[in-house]
């Protein structure tokens, strides 16, 4: 099966879609301009970057060359997610957790449908792999981030709360149990949107490309259920995880709230 | 009894507790007055064992607060914020959740009794407890931490934020609640406050702690 093919010309062309945007973010004084532009670039870049990566780990498919694309993509993902957050730590102390968020969020979703669903020959082949974390990986770094943004924001602005909670006796759990839960309602509301619209509105990128590169669709569709699946216990470990370690940085050992200084 | 001795606590290179030392007997009743930023919030805070003292001890009966665990601690000594934080929910839910953050629930009477005797009407307990005014919240936060049957009562600052005639109210209601067993600690800058609290009158200066004549 054939398929459309794009030249480099008509890649260029579609740089016009930033371009409508960067008159757009002029006109309403966004300033959002250079960070378009950048980014655009940034992420082409990125793209070709790892279509090289990814034809050169074919060719040559090893275990340790999976295994460090894996690392790095974990480690890109955490430094994301670990972002300067307002009222929270420093980078370098959300960092360490957002890996261990991530990654553990990414080996529940993965390890089980590589041993039973998906059975890999060899376990490390790449084209299976690689791509179906780069998913997970994605999907737990958004939840992560979101986690983070929000539980130290609300441990913050509602701090009289939580330390009232604490004055009657107050576990950490329970005294900040109302932000927990409402962190991670918002922070797994988008998977949760994913799976309700899924097929109405959205049409996957992993599913449309495997149909367009002449997968039949009925096995594609099966794929794209069981990513879907994965994603949603990707976001609900690395959301939990994040959480609790939100929880022990808000907490002394002697339950006393500390808010971080950034 | 509670008892603080040589509490240090340093906030960025500055010492707000500089070595204060208390005790409060069984019953007695304490006013600890100072201008602000003389470290009297910060005391009361740390003898809730809310902050962590950089140095000095808290003790209950004698015991060293670090060796009770903090929620059965906190349940025995009850602490009201200047503007206590009311939960979402009616007056009622308000004043059951102590008892529930220990797995127990609050009788409809203990409910009634609890807001009498803070001088409130049953007639708020359906209330949205969130939408009362100063004094009103004050009274329901007082009838929460009351819920969970402390032996002592610590209050930063309870009369600050209410108007002439809500605070000298609530300084009688602490008066009352003395009679009947409880040791109360009140923290004020207002010295008419202190007084009418007539019990041991403490003056906060610089950390330290000296007994008023």
């Amino acid at each position: 099966m054939s398929y459309v093919q794009i030249s480099l010309p008509r890649l260029l062309l579609s740089l016009g879609l930033i371009g409508v945007a960067v008159v757009l973010s002029r006109r309403s004084r966004l300033g959002l301009e250079g960070d378009l532009v950048w980014g655009a670039l940034r992420g082409a870049a990125q793209l070709i970057a790892i279509g090289y990566v990814l034809l050169l780990l074919f060719n040559h498919e090893s275990p340790s060359w999976v295994l460090l694309l894996l690392a790095v993509m974990l480690v890109a993902a955490a430094a994301t997610a670990a972002r300067r957050v307002e009222h929270g730590p420093p980078r370098s102390v959300l960092f360490p957790r957002a890996i261990a968020a991530i990654g553990a969020g990414a080996l529940v979703a993965l390890v089980p449908v590589f041993a039973a669903v998906v059975p890999l020959h060899p376990w490390y082949e790449a084209r299976y792999l690689v791509p179906i974390s780069g998913m997970m990986l994605s999907n737990a770094m958004n939840v992560v981030a979101l986690v983070f943004e929000r539980i130290f924001a609300s441990a913050s602005s509602e701090a009289d709360q939580v330390e009232a909670l604490l004055a009657l006796g107050a576990t950490p759990r329970q005294a900040l149990g109302h932000q927990e839960t409402a962190t991670l309602r918002a922070a797994l509301l988008p998977t949760i949107n994913g799976l309700l619209t899924v097929g109405l509105v959205a049409l996957p990128g992993m599913m449309t490309g495997q149909i367009v590169s002449g997968t039949a669709p009925e096995q594609a569709v099966r794929y794209q259920i069981v990513i879907l699946y994965q994603l949603v216990a990707v976001a609900a470990v690395a959301g939990l995880i994040a959480v609790a370690f939100a929880r022990r940085l808000l907490f002394t050992a002697r339950a006393q709230l500390v808010l971080p200084r950034p | 009894m509670l008892e603080a001795r040589e509490l240090v606590v340093m906030r960025e290179g500055r010492r707000i507790l500089d070595g204060a030392s208390i005790a409060v007997r069984a019953g007695e009743a304490v006013a600890i007055q100072g201008p602000s930023g003389s470290g009297k919030s910060t005391l009361v805070r740390a003898l809730a064992t809310l902050i962590e003292p950089d140095a000095g001890t808290v003790l209950l009966d004698g015991r060293d607060a670090r060796e009770i665990a903090p929620t059965q601690f906190r349940t025995r000594v009850a602490f009201l914020a200047q503007q206590p934080a009311m939960f979402a929910g009616t007056v009622r839910d308000n004043l059951a959740a102590g008892p529930a953050l220990h797995g127990k629930s609050l009788g409809d009477a203990q409910a009634g009794e609890l807001i009498l005797a803070v001088g409130l009407d049953e007639s708020i307990l359906p209330r949205q407890a969130r939408t009362l005014s100063g004094g009103e919240k004050q009274r329901v936060a007082l009838a929460r931490a009351l819920a969970n049957a402390p032996d002592v009562l610590l209050l930063d600052e309870p009369t600050a934020a209410l108007d002439p005639y809500a605070a000298e109210s609530i300084v009688a209601l602490l008066v009352a609640l003395g009679v009947r067993g409880l040791s109360v600690v009140m923290v004020t800058h207002v010295e008419a406050h202190a007084r009418s609290l007539g019990g041991t009158l403490y003056r906060c200066e610089r950390g330290r702690l000296l007994v008023d004549a």
